[in-house]
Protein backbone atom coordinates (compact mmCIF):
# COMPACT_ATOMS: atom_id res chain seq x y z
CA UNK A 1 0.00 0.00 0.00
CA UNK A 2 1.15 3.39 -0.44
CA UNK A 3 1.92 4.99 2.25
CA UNK A 4 0.15 8.87 2.96
CA UNK A 5 3.09 11.23 1.98
CA UNK A 6 3.63 9.72 -1.59
CA UNK A 7 0.13 10.15 -1.90
CA UNK A 8 0.22 13.86 -0.60
CA UNK A 9 2.82 14.30 -3.48
CA UNK A 10 1.37 12.47 -6.12
CA UNK A 11 -1.77 14.46 -5.90
CA UNK A 12 0.17 17.59 -5.63
CA UNK A 13 1.97 16.47 -8.76
CA UNK A 14 -1.44 16.07 -10.41
CA UNK A 15 -2.91 19.34 -9.41
CA UNK A 16 0.39 21.44 -10.50
CA UNK A 17 0.01 19.27 -13.93
CA UNK A 18 -3.49 21.05 -14.21
CA UNK A 19 -2.93 24.18 -13.14
CA UNK A 20 -0.01 24.41 -15.78
CA UNK A 21 -2.31 23.46 -18.70
CA UNK A 22 -4.61 26.70 -17.44
CA UNK A 23 -1.74 28.57 -17.85
CA UNK A 24 -0.52 27.80 -20.93
CA UNK A 25 -4.39 27.80 -22.06
CA UNK A 26 -4.51 31.61 -20.83
CA UNK A 27 -1.20 32.37 -22.42
CA UNK A 28 -1.50 31.48 -25.82
CA UNK A 29 -5.91 32.54 -26.25
CA UNK A 30 -7.11 29.13 -26.07
CA UNK A 31 -10.76 29.04 -25.64
CA UNK A 32 -13.40 26.71 -26.36
CA UNK A 33 -14.82 29.07 -28.94
CA UNK A 34 -11.35 28.22 -30.96
CA UNK A 35 -12.45 24.92 -31.62
CA UNK A 36 -15.83 25.69 -33.70
CA UNK A 37 -14.63 27.30 -37.66
CA UNK A 38 -14.79 30.89 -37.59
CA UNK A 39 -17.27 31.68 -40.22
CA UNK A 40 -19.57 30.11 -42.84
CA UNK A 41 -17.39 29.18 -45.61
CA UNK A 42 -14.78 26.99 -43.52
CA UNK A 43 -18.14 25.19 -41.80
CA UNK A 44 -19.12 24.30 -45.37
CA UNK A 45 -15.61 23.12 -46.13
CA UNK A 46 -15.13 21.50 -42.69
CA UNK A 47 -18.28 19.70 -43.36
CA UNK A 48 -17.08 18.83 -46.89
CA UNK A 49 -13.82 17.57 -45.99
CA UNK A 50 -15.14 14.81 -43.42
CA UNK A 51 -17.80 14.21 -46.30
CA UNK A 52 -15.05 13.07 -48.56
CA UNK A 53 -14.02 10.70 -45.93
CA UNK A 54 -16.72 8.11 -45.99
CA UNK A 55 -16.12 8.93 -50.43
CA UNK A 56 -12.54 8.75 -51.22
CA UNK A 57 -11.73 8.97 -54.95
CA UNK A 58 -11.40 6.25 -56.94
CA UNK A 59 -10.98 8.11 -59.97
CA UNK A 60 -9.44 11.95 -60.18
CA UNK A 61 -11.26 14.61 -59.22
CA UNK A 62 -8.97 17.24 -61.34
CA UNK A 63 -10.34 17.02 -65.29
CA UNK A 64 -7.50 17.87 -66.07
CA UNK A 65 -5.07 14.64 -65.94
CA UNK A 66 -4.50 13.29 -69.22
CA UNK A 67 -6.02 10.30 -70.23
CA UNK A 68 -2.85 8.19 -70.17
CA UNK A 69 -1.81 9.02 -66.31
CA UNK A 70 -1.67 5.83 -64.06
CA UNK A 71 -5.28 5.10 -62.06
CA UNK A 72 -5.50 7.10 -59.08
CA UNK A 73 -4.94 3.95 -56.59
CA UNK A 74 -1.94 2.75 -58.70
CA UNK A 75 -0.29 6.45 -57.89
CA UNK A 76 -1.27 6.38 -54.56
CA UNK A 77 0.43 2.78 -54.25
CA UNK A 78 3.46 4.20 -56.13
CA UNK A 79 3.48 7.17 -53.70
CA UNK A 80 3.37 4.43 -51.03
CA UNK A 81 6.14 2.60 -51.99
CA UNK A 82 8.40 5.86 -52.71
CA UNK A 83 7.99 6.56 -49.00
CA UNK A 84 8.81 3.15 -48.07
CA UNK A 85 12.14 3.53 -50.36
CA UNK A 86 12.76 6.65 -48.67
CA UNK A 87 12.30 5.33 -45.41
CA UNK A 88 14.76 2.23 -46.44
CA UNK A 89 17.46 4.18 -47.89
CA UNK A 90 17.67 7.01 -44.69
CA UNK A 91 17.78 3.80 -42.16
CA UNK A 92 20.41 2.11 -44.02
CA UNK A 93 22.43 5.19 -43.42
CA UNK A 94 21.10 5.89 -40.28
CA UNK A 95 22.06 2.70 -38.60
CA UNK A 96 25.80 2.10 -39.49
CA UNK A 97 26.81 5.71 -38.10
CA UNK A 98 24.63 4.91 -34.90
CA UNK A 99 26.39 1.97 -34.09
CA UNK A 100 29.85 3.20 -34.67
CA UNK A 101 28.55 6.48 -32.13
CA UNK A 102 26.65 4.13 -30.18
CA UNK A 103 29.70 1.83 -29.54
CA UNK A 104 32.17 5.02 -28.98
CA UNK A 105 28.76 6.20 -26.72
CA UNK A 106 28.93 3.41 -24.45
CA UNK A 107 31.42 2.36 -21.76
CA UNK A 108 30.73 -1.27 -20.82
CA UNK A 109 33.93 -1.96 -23.14
CA UNK A 110 36.32 0.11 -21.90
CA UNK A 111 39.29 -2.04 -20.25
CA UNK A 112 39.13 -2.20 -16.40
CA UNK A 113 42.64 -1.67 -15.02
CA UNK A 114 43.05 0.95 -17.09
CA UNK A 115 45.78 3.79 -17.29
CA UNK A 116 44.98 7.28 -16.19
CA UNK A 117 46.04 8.49 -19.99
CA UNK A 118 43.69 5.81 -21.69
CA UNK A 119 40.97 6.66 -19.41
CA UNK A 120 41.12 10.16 -20.11
CA UNK A 121 41.30 9.67 -24.27
CA UNK A 122 38.40 7.49 -23.66
CA UNK A 123 36.61 9.90 -21.53
CA UNK A 124 36.96 12.60 -24.16
CA UNK A 125 35.70 10.51 -27.10
CA UNK A 126 32.40 9.33 -24.63
CA UNK A 127 31.37 12.44 -23.99
CA UNK A 128 32.05 14.36 -27.31
CA UNK A 129 30.15 11.48 -28.94
CA UNK A 130 27.07 11.87 -26.63
CA UNK A 131 27.50 15.60 -26.99
CA UNK A 132 27.33 14.85 -31.06
CA UNK A 133 24.39 13.00 -30.22
CA UNK A 134 22.01 15.17 -28.76
CA UNK A 135 23.34 18.07 -31.36
CA UNK A 136 22.20 15.44 -34.33
CA UNK A 137 18.99 15.19 -32.40
CA UNK A 138 18.15 18.58 -30.80
CA UNK A 139 17.40 19.72 -34.86
CA UNK A 140 14.17 18.45 -36.12
CA UNK A 141 14.37 16.33 -39.40
CA UNK A 142 12.43 18.82 -41.91
CA UNK A 143 14.64 21.75 -40.51
CA UNK A 144 17.93 19.06 -41.49
CA UNK A 145 16.43 18.73 -44.75
CA UNK A 146 15.20 22.44 -45.15
CA UNK A 147 19.10 22.95 -44.56
CA UNK A 148 20.48 20.31 -46.41
CA UNK A 149 18.40 20.58 -49.60
CA UNK A 150 19.03 24.57 -49.70
CA UNK A 151 22.42 23.54 -49.56
CA UNK A 152 22.93 20.85 -52.25
CA UNK A 153 19.66 21.17 -53.62
CA UNK A 154 17.03 19.35 -54.10
CA UNK A 155 17.19 15.73 -54.25
CA UNK A 156 16.44 11.97 -53.16
CA UNK A 157 19.75 11.50 -51.28
CA UNK A 158 20.12 15.02 -50.10
CA UNK A 159 16.51 14.04 -48.46
CA UNK A 160 17.64 10.53 -47.28
CA UNK A 161 20.44 12.38 -45.59
CA UNK A 162 18.51 15.16 -44.13
CA UNK A 163 16.69 12.21 -42.48
CA UNK A 164 19.61 10.00 -41.63
CA UNK A 165 21.16 12.71 -39.81
CA UNK A 166 18.48 13.30 -36.78
CA UNK A 167 17.74 9.05 -36.15
CA UNK A 168 21.37 8.79 -36.18
CA UNK A 169 21.57 10.46 -33.00
CA UNK A 170 18.55 9.19 -31.79
CA UNK A 171 19.37 5.44 -31.93
CA UNK A 172 22.86 5.90 -31.77
CA UNK A 173 21.86 7.32 -28.17
CA UNK A 174 19.86 4.43 -27.63
CA UNK A 175 22.01 1.98 -28.69
CA UNK A 176 24.38 3.03 -25.89
CA UNK A 177 22.42 2.86 -22.89
CA UNK A 178 20.78 -0.54 -24.28
CA UNK A 179 24.62 -1.92 -24.57
CA UNK A 180 25.97 -0.74 -21.01
CA UNK A 181 22.32 -1.78 -19.87
CA UNK A 182 23.48 -5.04 -21.01
CA UNK A 183 24.10 -7.70 -18.35
CA UNK A 184 27.90 -7.70 -17.69
CA UNK A 185 28.03 -11.68 -16.71
CA UNK A 186 29.09 -13.25 -19.88
CA UNK A 187 31.91 -10.37 -20.83
CA UNK A 188 33.33 -10.57 -17.70
CA UNK A 189 33.59 -14.22 -18.33
CA UNK A 190 34.98 -13.74 -21.00
CA UNK A 191 37.34 -11.34 -19.55
CA UNK A 192 38.55 -13.65 -17.14
CA UNK A 193 39.47 -16.10 -19.33
CA UNK A 194 42.20 -13.93 -21.18
CA UNK A 195 39.57 -12.03 -23.76
CA UNK A 196 40.65 -8.12 -24.95
CA UNK A 197 38.36 -5.62 -23.86
CA UNK A 198 36.73 -5.08 -27.93
CA UNK A 199 36.50 -9.10 -27.97
CA UNK A 200 34.89 -9.03 -24.88
CA UNK A 201 31.95 -6.17 -26.33
CA UNK A 202 31.75 -8.34 -30.02
CA UNK A 203 31.36 -11.50 -28.67
CA UNK A 204 29.60 -11.11 -24.92
CA UNK A 205 27.87 -8.03 -25.17
CA UNK A 206 26.85 -7.11 -28.60
CA UNK A 207 25.21 -10.19 -29.18
CA UNK A 208 23.21 -10.46 -25.91
CA UNK A 209 21.92 -7.29 -26.73
CA UNK A 210 21.55 -7.33 -30.78
CA UNK A 211 17.55 -8.41 -30.34
CA UNK A 212 17.11 -5.26 -28.21
CA UNK A 213 18.90 -3.19 -30.83
CA UNK A 214 16.80 -4.70 -33.90
CA UNK A 215 13.20 -4.19 -32.10
CA UNK A 216 14.57 -0.37 -31.19
CA UNK A 217 15.32 0.05 -34.87
CA UNK A 218 12.33 -1.74 -36.58
CA UNK A 219 10.74 0.99 -33.70
CA UNK A 220 12.65 3.96 -35.57
CA UNK A 221 11.77 2.37 -38.99
CA UNK A 222 7.84 3.09 -38.08
CA UNK A 223 8.81 6.41 -37.23
CA UNK A 224 11.24 6.96 -40.13
CA UNK A 225 8.18 6.00 -42.52
CA UNK A 226 5.86 8.74 -40.79
CA UNK A 227 8.64 11.59 -41.29
CA UNK A 228 9.37 10.70 -45.14
CA UNK A 229 5.50 10.87 -45.44
CA UNK A 230 6.14 14.52 -43.90
CA UNK A 231 8.95 14.81 -46.04
CA UNK A 232 6.69 15.01 -48.69
CA UNK A 233 5.26 18.61 -47.57
CA UNK A 234 8.60 20.31 -48.39
CA UNK A 235 8.91 18.48 -51.82
CA UNK A 236 10.41 15.34 -51.70
CA UNK A 237 8.37 12.71 -53.93
CA UNK A 238 6.88 10.59 -51.35
CA UNK A 239 2.84 10.40 -50.36
CA UNK A 240 3.11 13.22 -48.20
CA UNK A 241 3.78 15.13 -51.56
CA UNK A 242 0.76 13.91 -53.24
CA UNK A 243 -1.75 14.82 -50.37
CA UNK A 244 -0.22 18.11 -50.39
CA UNK A 245 -0.97 18.85 -53.84
CA UNK A 246 -4.58 17.44 -54.07
CA UNK A 247 -5.27 19.72 -51.08
CA UNK A 248 -3.89 22.82 -52.11
CA UNK A 249 -6.47 21.94 -55.18
CA UNK A 250 -9.52 20.79 -52.76
CA UNK A 251 -9.79 17.94 -54.35
CA UNK A 252 -10.82 16.17 -50.71
CA UNK A 253 -12.02 13.19 -52.34
CA UNK A 254 -8.06 12.30 -53.43
CA UNK A 255 -6.71 13.88 -50.28
CA UNK A 256 -8.45 11.51 -48.25
CA UNK A 257 -7.55 8.04 -50.68
CA UNK A 258 -4.04 8.82 -50.45
CA UNK A 259 -4.44 9.64 -46.75
CA UNK A 260 -6.43 5.96 -46.25
CA UNK A 261 -3.29 4.43 -48.52
CA UNK A 262 -0.76 6.32 -46.02
CA UNK A 263 -2.45 5.21 -42.79
CA UNK A 264 -3.15 1.25 -44.22
CA UNK A 265 0.71 1.36 -45.00
CA UNK A 266 1.57 2.43 -41.32
CA UNK A 267 -1.09 -0.07 -39.63
CA UNK A 268 0.21 -2.84 -41.23
CA UNK A 269 4.30 -1.58 -41.00
CA UNK A 270 2.94 -1.29 -37.03
CA UNK A 271 1.63 -4.87 -36.56
CA UNK A 272 4.65 -6.29 -38.52
CA UNK A 273 7.03 -4.31 -35.50
CA UNK A 274 4.54 -5.70 -32.78
CA UNK A 275 5.07 -9.40 -34.19
CA UNK A 276 9.07 -8.96 -34.73
CA UNK A 277 9.20 -7.46 -30.69
CA UNK A 278 6.93 -10.45 -29.52
CA UNK A 279 9.46 -12.91 -31.60
CA UNK A 280 12.64 -11.55 -30.06
CA UNK A 281 11.23 -10.98 -26.95
CA UNK A 282 12.41 -7.91 -25.96
CA UNK A 283 11.46 -4.91 -24.25
CA UNK A 284 12.86 -1.65 -24.93
CA UNK A 285 9.64 0.17 -24.05
CA UNK A 286 9.61 2.99 -25.57
CA UNK A 287 10.95 5.73 -23.67
CA UNK A 288 14.35 6.29 -25.35
CA UNK A 289 14.12 8.57 -27.93
CA UNK B 1 33.28 -30.85 -30.85
CA UNK B 2 32.79 -29.35 -34.58
CA UNK B 3 29.39 -32.13 -34.52
CA UNK B 4 28.70 -30.83 -31.30
CA UNK B 5 28.34 -27.22 -32.37
CA UNK B 6 26.60 -28.44 -35.41
CA UNK B 7 24.03 -30.04 -33.53
CA UNK B 8 23.63 -27.07 -31.36
CA UNK B 9 23.21 -24.92 -34.20
CA UNK B 10 20.55 -27.21 -35.93
CA UNK B 11 18.91 -27.08 -33.00
CA UNK B 12 18.43 -23.14 -32.67
CA UNK B 13 15.40 -21.80 -32.29
CA UNK B 14 14.00 -20.35 -35.67
CA UNK B 15 11.28 -18.33 -36.71
CA UNK B 16 10.15 -17.98 -40.12
CA UNK B 17 8.61 -14.76 -39.54
CA UNK B 18 11.87 -13.16 -38.25
CA UNK B 19 13.56 -14.58 -41.49
CA UNK B 20 10.94 -13.22 -43.62
CA UNK B 21 11.28 -9.74 -42.26
CA UNK B 22 15.09 -9.90 -42.64
CA UNK B 23 15.19 -10.30 -46.52
CA UNK B 24 11.94 -7.98 -46.55
CA UNK B 25 14.28 -5.51 -45.10
CA UNK B 26 17.50 -6.48 -46.76
CA UNK B 27 15.55 -6.45 -50.06
CA UNK B 28 14.30 -3.22 -49.64
CA UNK B 29 17.78 -1.57 -48.57
CA UNK B 30 18.96 -2.60 -51.52
CA UNK B 31 15.98 -1.39 -53.83
CA UNK B 32 16.24 1.94 -52.33
CA UNK B 33 19.65 2.24 -53.49
CA UNK B 34 19.54 0.46 -56.71
CA UNK B 35 16.10 1.50 -57.97
CA UNK B 36 16.23 3.67 -61.19
CA UNK B 37 15.64 7.00 -60.37
CA UNK B 38 18.70 9.16 -60.07
CA UNK B 39 19.53 9.61 -56.57
CA UNK B 40 21.54 13.19 -57.08
CA UNK B 41 18.62 14.76 -59.05
CA UNK B 42 19.55 16.60 -62.03
CA UNK B 43 22.99 19.27 -60.50
CA UNK B 44 26.59 18.15 -61.23
CA UNK B 45 28.96 17.58 -58.68
CA UNK B 46 30.76 21.13 -59.06
CA UNK B 47 26.94 23.08 -59.22
CA UNK B 48 26.74 22.02 -55.67
CA UNK B 49 29.52 22.81 -54.41
CA UNK B 50 29.41 26.25 -55.63
CA UNK B 51 25.85 26.18 -53.76
CA UNK B 52 27.07 24.93 -51.21
CA UNK B 53 30.03 27.30 -50.67
CA UNK B 54 27.52 30.49 -51.33
CA UNK B 55 24.82 29.09 -48.56
CA UNK B 56 27.89 28.67 -46.33
CA UNK B 57 28.82 32.11 -46.78
CA UNK B 58 25.68 33.54 -46.01
CA UNK B 59 25.00 31.54 -42.62
CA UNK B 60 27.39 34.44 -41.20
CA UNK B 61 25.49 37.29 -39.28
CA UNK B 62 25.20 39.99 -41.96
CA UNK B 63 26.43 42.77 -39.56
CA UNK B 64 29.75 40.41 -39.46
CA UNK B 65 29.73 40.04 -43.18
CA UNK B 66 30.10 43.74 -43.79
CA UNK B 67 32.65 44.69 -41.34
CA UNK B 68 34.34 41.39 -40.72
CA UNK B 69 33.99 41.94 -36.53
CA UNK B 70 32.77 39.29 -35.18
CA UNK B 71 31.57 41.41 -31.82
CA UNK B 72 28.76 43.07 -33.80
CA UNK B 73 27.45 39.40 -33.62
CA UNK B 74 26.15 40.04 -29.83
CA UNK B 75 23.76 42.89 -30.17
CA UNK B 76 22.37 41.20 -33.67
CA UNK B 77 21.85 37.98 -31.62
CA UNK B 78 19.71 39.87 -28.80
CA UNK B 79 17.99 42.15 -31.66
CA UNK B 80 16.35 39.21 -33.13
CA UNK B 81 15.51 37.71 -29.34
CA UNK B 82 13.97 40.51 -28.08
CA UNK B 83 12.04 41.01 -31.44
CA UNK B 84 10.30 38.19 -31.82
CA UNK B 85 12.22 35.31 -30.91
CA UNK B 86 11.71 34.98 -26.86
CA UNK B 87 7.50 35.28 -27.69
CA UNK B 88 8.03 31.91 -30.67
CA UNK B 89 9.67 30.50 -27.90
CA UNK B 90 7.34 30.69 -24.98
CA UNK B 91 4.50 30.07 -27.55
CA UNK B 92 6.34 27.03 -28.83
CA UNK B 93 6.95 25.64 -25.10
CA UNK B 94 2.99 26.89 -24.34
CA UNK B 95 2.03 24.53 -26.95
CA UNK B 96 3.72 21.74 -26.08
CA UNK B 97 2.74 21.87 -22.50
CA UNK B 98 -0.87 22.41 -23.37
CA UNK B 99 -0.98 19.46 -25.66
CA UNK B 100 0.79 16.38 -23.71
CA UNK B 101 -1.64 17.84 -20.91
CA UNK B 102 -4.24 17.39 -22.98
CA UNK B 103 -3.71 13.94 -24.43
CA UNK B 104 -2.46 12.91 -20.62
CA UNK B 105 -5.93 13.91 -19.63
CA UNK B 106 -7.83 11.72 -22.43
CA UNK B 107 -5.55 8.66 -22.52
CA UNK B 108 -6.07 8.50 -18.90
CA UNK B 109 -9.30 7.39 -18.21
CA UNK B 110 -9.08 5.27 -21.92
CA UNK B 111 -6.57 2.99 -19.58
CA UNK B 112 -8.73 0.27 -17.91
CA UNK B 113 -10.64 -0.07 -20.95
CA UNK B 114 -7.10 -0.37 -23.00
CA UNK B 115 -5.67 -2.98 -20.66
CA UNK B 116 -4.92 -6.60 -22.06
CA UNK B 117 -5.85 -7.72 -18.53
CA UNK B 118 -8.66 -5.62 -17.07
CA UNK B 119 -10.75 -4.94 -20.51
CA UNK B 120 -12.20 -8.53 -20.77
CA UNK B 121 -14.59 -10.82 -19.67
CA UNK B 122 -12.49 -12.73 -16.63
CA UNK B 123 -10.70 -9.63 -15.64
CA UNK B 124 -6.71 -11.30 -15.09
CA UNK B 125 -8.24 -14.96 -15.44
CA UNK B 126 -10.82 -14.30 -12.81
CA UNK B 127 -14.22 -15.30 -12.91
CA UNK B 128 -16.03 -11.92 -12.52
CA UNK B 129 -19.28 -12.77 -11.84
CA UNK B 130 -22.07 -14.05 -14.19
CA UNK B 131 -23.23 -11.60 -16.62
CA UNK B 132 -25.56 -11.82 -20.38
CA UNK B 133 -24.08 -12.83 -23.77
CA UNK B 134 -24.41 -9.57 -25.05
CA UNK B 135 -22.41 -7.87 -22.03
CA UNK B 136 -19.71 -10.70 -22.20
CA UNK B 137 -19.33 -10.03 -25.83
CA UNK B 138 -19.16 -5.73 -25.21
CA UNK B 139 -15.96 -6.64 -22.79
CA UNK B 140 -14.52 -8.42 -24.75
CA UNK B 141 -14.33 -6.54 -28.01
CA UNK B 142 -13.89 -2.64 -26.42
CA UNK B 143 -10.41 -3.97 -25.49
CA UNK B 144 -9.47 -4.28 -29.02
CA UNK B 145 -11.09 -1.43 -30.51
CA UNK B 146 -9.60 0.87 -28.18
CA UNK B 147 -6.04 -0.27 -28.56
CA UNK B 148 -6.63 -0.02 -32.59
CA UNK B 149 -7.98 3.61 -31.60
CA UNK B 150 -4.10 4.42 -30.16
CA UNK B 151 -2.79 2.77 -33.66
CA UNK B 152 -4.73 5.24 -35.83
CA UNK B 153 -4.31 8.33 -33.30
CA UNK B 154 -0.64 7.59 -34.04
CA UNK B 155 -0.58 6.70 -37.16
CA UNK B 156 -1.15 9.77 -38.46
CA UNK B 157 2.04 12.25 -38.47
CA UNK B 158 1.25 15.44 -36.58
CA UNK B 159 2.45 17.53 -39.15
CA UNK B 160 -0.19 16.58 -41.44
CA UNK B 161 -3.20 16.38 -39.04
CA UNK B 162 -2.18 20.02 -38.06
CA UNK B 163 -2.10 21.15 -42.05
CA UNK B 164 -5.43 19.93 -42.40
CA UNK B 165 -6.79 21.17 -38.97
CA UNK B 166 -5.41 24.94 -40.34
CA UNK B 167 -7.63 24.69 -43.12
CA UNK B 168 -10.38 23.84 -41.43
CA UNK B 169 -10.12 26.03 -38.32
CA UNK B 170 -8.10 28.79 -39.26
CA UNK B 171 -4.95 29.97 -38.39
CA UNK B 172 -4.77 29.94 -34.83
CA UNK B 173 -3.19 27.98 -32.30
CA UNK B 174 -5.75 25.27 -31.05
CA UNK B 175 -4.95 23.07 -34.51
CA UNK B 176 -1.53 22.84 -33.51
CA UNK B 177 -2.10 21.71 -30.23
CA UNK B 178 -4.86 19.30 -31.20
CA UNK B 179 -2.74 17.65 -33.96
CA UNK B 180 -0.25 17.06 -31.48
CA UNK B 181 -2.52 15.94 -28.65
CA UNK B 182 -4.11 13.56 -30.57
CA UNK B 183 -1.07 11.77 -32.26
CA UNK B 184 0.11 11.63 -28.42
CA UNK B 185 -2.88 10.26 -27.69
CA UNK B 186 -1.93 7.12 -29.63
CA UNK B 187 1.68 6.90 -28.27
CA UNK B 188 1.12 7.91 -24.42
CA UNK B 189 -1.68 4.98 -25.06
CA UNK B 190 0.27 2.89 -26.05
CA UNK B 191 3.28 3.34 -23.42
CA UNK B 192 1.02 3.40 -20.49
CA UNK B 193 -0.83 0.50 -22.14
CA UNK B 194 3.04 -1.36 -21.58
CA UNK B 195 3.23 -0.09 -17.93
CA UNK B 196 -0.20 -1.11 -17.04
CA UNK B 197 0.64 -4.56 -19.01
CA UNK B 198 3.94 -5.08 -17.20
CA UNK B 199 2.18 -3.92 -13.45
CA UNK B 200 2.49 -6.32 -10.92
CA UNK B 201 -0.76 -8.02 -10.63
CA UNK B 202 -0.90 -9.10 -7.01
CA UNK B 203 -2.53 -5.87 -5.54
CA UNK B 204 -5.39 -5.55 -8.29
CA UNK B 205 -5.98 -9.35 -8.46
CA UNK B 206 -6.86 -9.22 -4.42
CA UNK B 207 -9.20 -5.93 -5.37
CA UNK B 208 -10.54 -8.05 -7.85
CA UNK B 209 -11.61 -10.91 -5.46
CA UNK B 210 -12.34 -8.77 -2.81
CA UNK B 211 -15.42 -7.69 -5.18
CA UNK B 212 -14.25 -4.17 -6.09
CA UNK B 213 -15.00 -3.12 -9.68
CA UNK B 214 -12.63 -2.73 -12.64
CA UNK B 215 -12.24 1.14 -12.71
CA UNK B 216 -11.67 0.80 -9.39
CA UNK B 217 -9.06 -1.71 -9.13
CA UNK B 218 -7.62 0.59 -11.83
CA UNK B 219 -7.85 4.06 -9.82
CA UNK B 220 -6.92 2.86 -6.30
CA UNK B 221 -4.15 0.15 -6.97
CA UNK B 222 -2.53 0.15 -10.90
CA UNK B 223 -2.58 4.32 -10.98
CA UNK B 224 -1.10 4.56 -7.91
CA UNK B 225 1.40 1.99 -7.60
CA UNK B 226 2.66 3.02 -11.84
CA UNK B 227 2.41 6.78 -11.14
CA UNK B 228 6.61 7.60 -11.47
CA UNK B 229 6.48 4.97 -14.49
CA UNK B 230 3.55 7.29 -16.07
CA UNK B 231 5.54 10.41 -14.99
CA UNK B 232 8.43 9.29 -16.86
CA UNK B 233 6.45 8.70 -20.08
CA UNK B 234 4.90 11.72 -19.87
CA UNK B 235 7.85 13.89 -19.90
CA UNK B 236 9.94 11.97 -22.50
CA UNK B 237 7.06 12.68 -24.63
CA UNK B 238 6.87 16.36 -23.53
CA UNK B 239 10.39 16.61 -24.87
CA UNK B 240 9.31 14.99 -28.23
CA UNK B 241 6.32 17.46 -28.28
CA UNK B 242 8.90 20.39 -27.79
CA UNK B 243 10.28 19.49 -30.97
CA UNK B 244 7.11 18.96 -32.49
CA UNK B 245 5.93 22.52 -32.00
CA UNK B 246 9.25 24.01 -33.23
CA UNK B 247 8.60 22.57 -36.94
CA UNK B 248 4.48 23.13 -36.29
CA UNK B 249 4.96 26.44 -36.76
CA UNK B 250 6.31 26.14 -40.54
CA UNK B 251 2.54 25.81 -40.99
CA UNK B 252 2.41 29.51 -40.57
CA UNK B 253 1.86 30.20 -36.40
CA UNK B 254 4.47 32.38 -34.28
CA UNK B 255 6.76 29.78 -33.43
CA UNK B 256 10.55 29.00 -33.71
CA UNK B 257 9.24 27.23 -36.98
CA UNK B 258 7.40 29.92 -38.49
CA UNK B 259 10.64 32.16 -38.16
CA UNK B 260 12.30 29.79 -39.99
CA UNK B 261 10.31 29.82 -42.77
CA UNK B 262 10.27 33.18 -43.34
CA UNK B 263 13.48 33.97 -43.36
CA UNK B 264 14.35 31.19 -45.74
CA UNK B 265 15.60 32.06 -48.75
CA UNK B 266 16.20 35.84 -47.95
CA UNK B 267 17.93 35.75 -44.30
CA UNK B 268 19.66 32.60 -44.20
CA UNK B 269 21.81 34.19 -41.62
CA UNK B 270 18.74 35.09 -38.93
CA UNK B 271 17.04 31.44 -40.33
CA UNK B 272 20.30 29.69 -39.18
CA UNK B 273 20.08 31.64 -35.78
CA UNK B 274 16.86 30.48 -35.24
CA UNK B 275 17.82 27.28 -35.80
CA UNK B 276 20.18 26.67 -33.27
CA UNK B 277 18.03 28.81 -30.55
CA UNK B 278 15.19 26.16 -31.34
CA UNK B 279 18.23 23.32 -30.72
CA UNK B 280 19.59 24.93 -27.71
CA UNK B 281 15.99 24.75 -26.50
CA UNK B 282 15.64 21.35 -27.73
CA UNK B 283 18.82 20.42 -25.99
CA UNK B 284 17.98 22.01 -22.92
CA UNK B 285 14.21 20.78 -22.40
CA UNK B 286 16.07 17.08 -23.18
CA UNK B 287 18.19 17.52 -20.31
CA UNK B 288 15.52 18.86 -18.11
CA UNK B 289 12.92 15.38 -19.16
CA UNK B 290 15.97 13.19 -18.76
CA UNK B 291 17.13 14.65 -15.29
CA UNK B 292 13.66 14.14 -13.95
CA UNK B 293 13.16 10.67 -15.71
CA UNK B 294 16.48 9.78 -13.66
CA UNK B 295 15.26 11.20 -10.30
CA UNK B 296 11.52 9.38 -10.56
CA UNK B 297 13.44 5.94 -11.53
Amino acid sequence: MPDAGKYGRRRWVVLGIGLLFLVCAWSLGLTPAGLIPPDATRWERTGEFFKAALNPAFDYEDPNVPDDADPIWLKGLKGVFLTLKFAFGAMSLAIPAALVMGFFGSSSWWPSPCGRALKGGLQTVYFSCRFLMSLLRSIHELIWALLILSAFGMSPLAGMVALALPFSGTLGKVFSELIDEEARDAASALKAIGHRPVQTFLVGTLPAALPNLITYSFYRFECALRSSAVLGFVGIETIGLYIELSHEEFYYREVWTYFYLLLALIVVVDFWGAGIRKRLNANTGGCRA
Amino acid sequence: MSERVAELRRSREKSLFLRVSALLVGGGIIWAWFSSRPLLGRLSAERRWENFKNFAGELVPSPVRKSGDWSEAGPWAWDLLTDEGFLALMTTLGIATAAIILSATFVLPLLPFASRQLSRPDPFGMWAGRSGTFRVWVRRIVGPVTRFGFVLARAVPEYIVAFLLIALLGLQVWPLVLALAIHNLGILGRLWGEVVENAEPAAAEHALAAGQSRNSVFLSRIYPANFNRFLIYFFYRWETCVKDATVLGMLGLLTLGKLIALSKGFFWDQMFFYILLGASVILIGDLFSTFLRRRLR
